[in-house]
């Protein structure tokens, strides 16, 4: 007898979870802005996640936070599709993200820089520079042993 | 059903160990590449000493034992594209071996054939144990193989050297 | 760690030196050393160096010194024999003892004998028993006695061999870790074999300070064992009285006296006889070590000479140059030039090819787009319209291919940089142009007339085995032109070409000297048939040396006509059958002109028309690169395989020591490829089917080392009177005058850093070189 109630309990309370997940798919659905935008963020971000938005940075990126997802997943950016004239949509990189939010991003304070404004410092970018590595920009270091055979330099012509 | 073929060619081999150690010694005996012209120059004339076998006493009996060893690599190669996870379906190794095979096919010469036949062997034997790696195989192939060139001016573009 | 590890792999000996009576060990070095102080200065006072024998008083020591062919021909009567360990050995009188022992094939140490220089018996290393004598004898110093039974390995022998190591190790540094002589260190490998297997010392070791003795020689004086070689270098070979001992005992120094440059374009072999560390290169210091590197046995081509030498490298990159044994030429020493202007070969190279643009810059491009434009450019002019100089460091076989290729357009315009007067027999007979004597040959010859040279700058060895011939045959040395110092006394009879023509005329008193010489020598330098009256005075050389062989009643095989070239490729190229001299181009300027090394600066833009294409192969961005519209990038002389001729006529070959830089290409090698573009292919692939073409246009080029005999003297003499030149009045002065000349005079010596010093050096003192303060 107690062990039906306690299987009907239970079915009872996988019928609610089936709800509960229902719920967070149509939220998910909605709050990408429909199936393209789902697809969208899909394709882009390979998630479908949606939380609260903590802030917004100067070039739109956004910054997200769920506490019912684990640690360490619980914070997200949703990085701008235009920044400092580059097209971002595709070609995302992680180093988009300005030192203001890396911080509260990753977890090394709970404080974003929207409630708690960045000490200016002069070290921080005014505007951000995208990472070079890989391509022809890249920082090389230059050689310290000295050349075996200096060769000649054609005089410049006027 | 591979497996057992295998074991038994192995065997084979040991067996031949005896053979090979009688061969060396001939070979140690200074006859060794020139012995092909040699041997044919002997039974041109005609003249005078016999000429010892290797192990066939006539062209055919070496025939043979050019179809045992190729039987024996025509039943390894699917076993070493798999042992070597070799980028070649069995059928491309197959005709490799045929090729390796055709390549010497002017040969006549009883005593060079079973020199060739043991040198065919002794790949087989250092395939069957791994005792190559994948790219000793793949050599037999030519892949990577630069050809260089014979014409002057391309070697001058290439290089220094000649 | 490592220190420690190499210094006791080093000095396995060093342990601890126990102390010997400290007494006896002053008193030795006392005996020793005074030895050495007594003869430093005799043997340029005496001149034919007698008087080192009487240091010993009672020994008559022969001298060491190879005198050629003028040694005495051995006849077996008065031959003696004497023992080598028991071996009998037949021995002429006055043979040391060291020489006799040398006979058997056995080796005396030694550290102060030294077989081309005088003998000084200082540093006792070469102590030998005889047996039933009481005490050791310096086998060097000592001459052998008839019967005498030398114990080269006896107890008594060794001992005194351990003893000697032991107090010359006294002062010396255990820095070998650090010391550029490691590995290759007498007192190193004699020590490890002779030396003592312990130490017995505990005293301070005497310091010593350096000497700043100009940029090419290192000095750690500390290091010095006071042999003396490097001072009877100075004084017997180089002929400079810069070095010197000062002190005595243990206070005994090497040096200058005052701090001055040792000023001798010989210098740097001082650093070859130095048995220790103590003279060093100051361009190799902290470089490599000996057996790091690579050796290639080649020859020098910055002078005509063509000193035989190897060149050591060590990952692609020419570490130093060293010279090689060859009795006929260089002997065992080279010049400073050849020796220190390596690193002429890393600077200023070309390596890449080039072409001018629209602007008419040069920028560099890849072989296919040079040598399709230069096809593209010889096929469109032909005949007169093509022509080519070729400069003084280039190869038989770019010659012959050059001269091949342009052959096939028509034309014939292939110069050499350097003059050679045409007008009679000129370039027709071999032996009008060529050291005929040859340079071994001056050490028989009893008078030497030198007319336009200054040997000691333009072939210092040559200038070297004149002063050995002076020392050793009393050689009586004439010179017309400008009054240099040759480093031997010579009579000058003005620089007046007027006295060249009263010679031939036979009015001068000279002509009366030169009439009694028994085996006369008459040497004209290149630099004077630059001369507009080249021919007139090669004219009149030919009839003072004609005359002179008619008079002296010498075989004809004594040669006495002979020409002392400046440039390694003259020979060859007049072999070949170039034109010497620009004029022809000058005169017919051609619309393409090829220059080929050509960095003389003979040629400028201003004689050639403005459309006219100027095509440079070389190896160094020189005076003729910066004329060209199009670079070809050769290879330097340690880079390929190349046959040079020397003055004599001698056929050598370089040797391929490294490869060369960049996209550069040996100079045959681009002549071929250009040659199968324009649609001429040469018919040779390798460098044997080259050599084998040169066998046909000239034979001697390719019988390497091998001088072919040239005997036309009388011809050419007859032809020479058809000359009708006027000699100009203008006075005979070489273009090197002074040691500043000397140094660069190539594009190799000219893009060398260490010659730019030593220019500096020479002209401001040694003190504003500025050498890094390390060790």
């Amino acid at each position: 007898m107690l062990n039906s109630v306690r299987l009907q309990n239970q079915s009872w309370l996988k019928m609610a979870e089936y709800l509960q997940v229902f719920r967070r798919a149509l939220g998910q659905l909605r709050g990408h802005g429909g199936v393209k935008g789902l697809m969208v963020q899909l394709f882009r971000a390979n998630d479908v996640k949606t939380g609260a938005l903590i802030g917004v940075d100067k070039y739109g990126n956004k910054y997200f936070e769920d506490t019912r997802y684990f640690f360490g997943r619980h914070r997200w950016v949703i990085y701008t599709t235009q920044m400092n004239g580059k097209d971002t949509m595709w070609n995302v990189d992680g180093s988009m993200v300005p030192a203001e939010w890396h911080r509260w991003l990753h977890c090394m304070t709970d404080d974003p820089p929207t409630t708690h404004p960045p000490v200016p410092k002069k070290f921080l970018a005014e505007v951000h520079q995208f990472n070079v590595s890989g391509s022809s920009q890249a920082y090389v270091p230059y050689s310290t042993t000295s050349k075996k055979i200096h060769e000649w330099v054609p005089p410049r012509v006027q | 059903m591979e497996h057992t073929e295998n074991a038994s060619t192995y065997t084979r081999w040991q067996h031949d160990k005896i053979q090979r150690r009688i061969l060396i010694k001939i070979t140690s005996e200074g006859k060794g590449t020139d012995m092909a012209s040699s041997a044919a120059a002997r039974t041109a004339t005609g003249a005078g000493k016999v000429v010892k076998p290797i192990f066939s006493r006539d062209f055919d009996e070496a025939k043979r034992r050019v179809r045992d060893l190729y039987r024996a690599w025509y039943r390894e190669v699917p076993n070493t594209v798999t042992t070597f996870q070799l980028d070649i379906t069995a059928r491309q190794g197959r005709e490799k071996v045929r090729e390796m095979f055709d390549k010497n096919k002017h040969v006549t010469d009883p005593r060079v054939i079973d020199m060739l036949v043991i040198k065919g062997k002794m790949e087989l034997q250092e395939t069957i144990n791994v005792w190559k790696q994948k790219t000793h195989i793949m050599r037999y192939f030519h892949e990577t193989e630069v050809p260089r060139s014979a014409d002057f001016l391309s070697r001058f573009y290439v290089g220094h050297d000649p | 760690m490592l220190l420690e590890i190499l210094l006791e792999q080093c000095w396995p000996s060093m342990g601890s030196w126990e102390r010997p009576s400290q007494l006896l060990q002053m008193c030795l070095l006392e005996r020793y050393q005074r030895a050495a102080s007594i003869m430093l200065r005799l043997p340029t006072v005496s001149r034919a160096l007698s008087g080192v024998a009487h240091i010993k008083g009672s020994v008559a020591v022969t001298i060491n010194v190879r005198t050629g062919a003028t040694a005495a021909p051995a006849t077996a009567s008065n031959q003696m024999e004497v023992f080598v360990d028991g071996k009998p050995v037949m021995v002429e009188p006055g043979t040391t003892v060291l020489q006799a022992c040398e006979k058997v094939g056995v080796q005396i140490p030694r550290f102060c004998y030294h077989e081309r220089l005088s003998v000084a018996g200082n540093c006792r290393m070469c102590l030998v028993e005889i047996e039933k004598s009481p005490k050791p004898v310096a086998a060097c110093a000592m001459p052998v006695m008839k019967g005498w039974n030398i114990l080269t390995d006896s107890e008594k022998t060794r001992k005194a061999r351990e003893g000697v190591m032991e107090f010359l190790l006294a002062n010396h540094p255990l820095d070998c870790p650090i010391c550029d002589q490691g590995g290759e260190c007498d007192l190193q490998d004699q020590s490890m074999q002779f030396g003592s297997d312990r130490s017995r010392f505990s005293e301070n070791k005497r310091a010593v300070e350096d000497k700043n003795i100009g940029p090419l020689i290192k000095t750690i004086m500390t290091r010095c064992i006071q042999c003396t070689r490097c001072v009877r270098f100075a004084s017997e070979i180089a002929g400079v009285e810069d070095l010197g001992t000062t002190g005595r005992g243990n206070d005994l120094q090497i040096g200058t006296y005052v701090e001055k440059m040792f000023m001798s374009e010989l210098s740097g072999n001082v650093i070859d006889i130095c048995p220790v560390g103590a003279l060093t290169s100051k361009p190799y210091a902290f470089t490599s070590r000996p057996w790091e590197t690579r050796k290639t046995e080649s020859i020098d081509v910055l002078d005509a000479v063509g000193s035989n030498i190897v060149v050591s490298t060590r990952g692609g990159e020419v570490m130093r140059i060293l010279p090689r044994l060859h009795e006929d030429i260089n002997e065992e020493w080279i010049s400073d030039k050849t020796r220190f202007a390596y690193d002429g070969l890393k600077r200023q190279r070309l390596t890449q090819p080039m072409v001018k643009d629209a602007s008419g810059q040069l920028v560099t491009t890849s072989w296919e787009d040079v040598l399709t434009r230069v096809a593209g450019v010889l096929q469109g002019a032909q005949g007169t319209n093509v022509a080519a100089i070729v400069g003084g460091m280039v190869d038989a076989e770019a010659l012959i291919a050059l001269k091949d290729l342009l052959n096939h357009f028509n034309t014939d315009n292939l110069c050499t940089e350097e003059i050679f007067p045409m007008a009679g027999a000129g370039s027709d007979l071999r032996s009008n142009y060529l050291l005929n004597s040859r340079i071994a040959g001056i050490e028989e010859a009893d008078l030497l007339l030198l007319v336009g040279t200054n040997p000691r700058y333009e072939a210092p060895l040559f200038n070297a085995r004149i002063r050995k011939s002076w020392l050793h045959n009393e050689l009586r040395v004439a010179l017309l032109g400008r009054k240099v110092d040759l480093t031997y006394t010579y009579d000058h009879l003005g620089e007046s070409t007027k006295v060249l023509q009263d010679i031939s005329a036979g009015t001068h008193p000279f002509s009366k000297v030169l009439a009694q010489a028994k085996r006369p020598v008459v040497v004209l330098g290149s630099a004077a048939l630059q001369r507009d009256d080249g021919a007139a005075i090669h004219a009149a050389v030919s009839t003072i040396a004609q005359n002179a062989r008619v008079s002296s009643g010498v075989g004809e095989s004594w040669k006495v006509l002979n020409v002392l070239h400046r440039v390694a490729s003259q020979v060859a190229a007049l072999d070949l059958g170039y034109k010497p001299g620009v004029e022809a181009i000058k005169k017919n300027p051609p619309k393409v002109l090829f220059l080929l090394g050509a960095d003389a600066g003979c040629i400028t833009r201003q004689d050639l028309p403005i459309d006219s294409f100027i095509i440079y192969q070389g190896h160094h961005g020189d005076v003729g690169a910066v004329l060209a519209d199009v670079i070809l990038p050769g290879a330097a002389y340690t880079e390929k395989c190349g046959t040079y001729v020397n003055t004599e006529g001698r056929a050598q070959q370089t040797r391929l020591a490294v490869t060369a830089p960049g996209l550069a290409r040996e100079d045959w090698k681009i002549i071929r490829a250009l040659s199968e573009l324009a649609g001429v292919t040469l018919p040779y692939d390798t460098i044997e089917e080259v050599r084998d073409r040169l066998a046909e246009v000239s034979p001697n080029l390719v019988r390497y080392d091998d001088v072919e005999e040239a005997n036309y003297f009388q011809q050419a003499n007859q032809l020479a009177k058809a000359v009708n030149q006027t000699v100009l009045t203008e006075p005979l002065v070489p273009p090197q005058l002074s040691v500043r000349d000397f140094y660069m005079t190539d594009p190799i010596s000219r893009a060398s850093q260490t010659m730019a010093k030593c220019v500096k050096a020479v002209t401001e003192g040694a003190h504003v070189i500025e050498e890094p303060a390390i060790c």
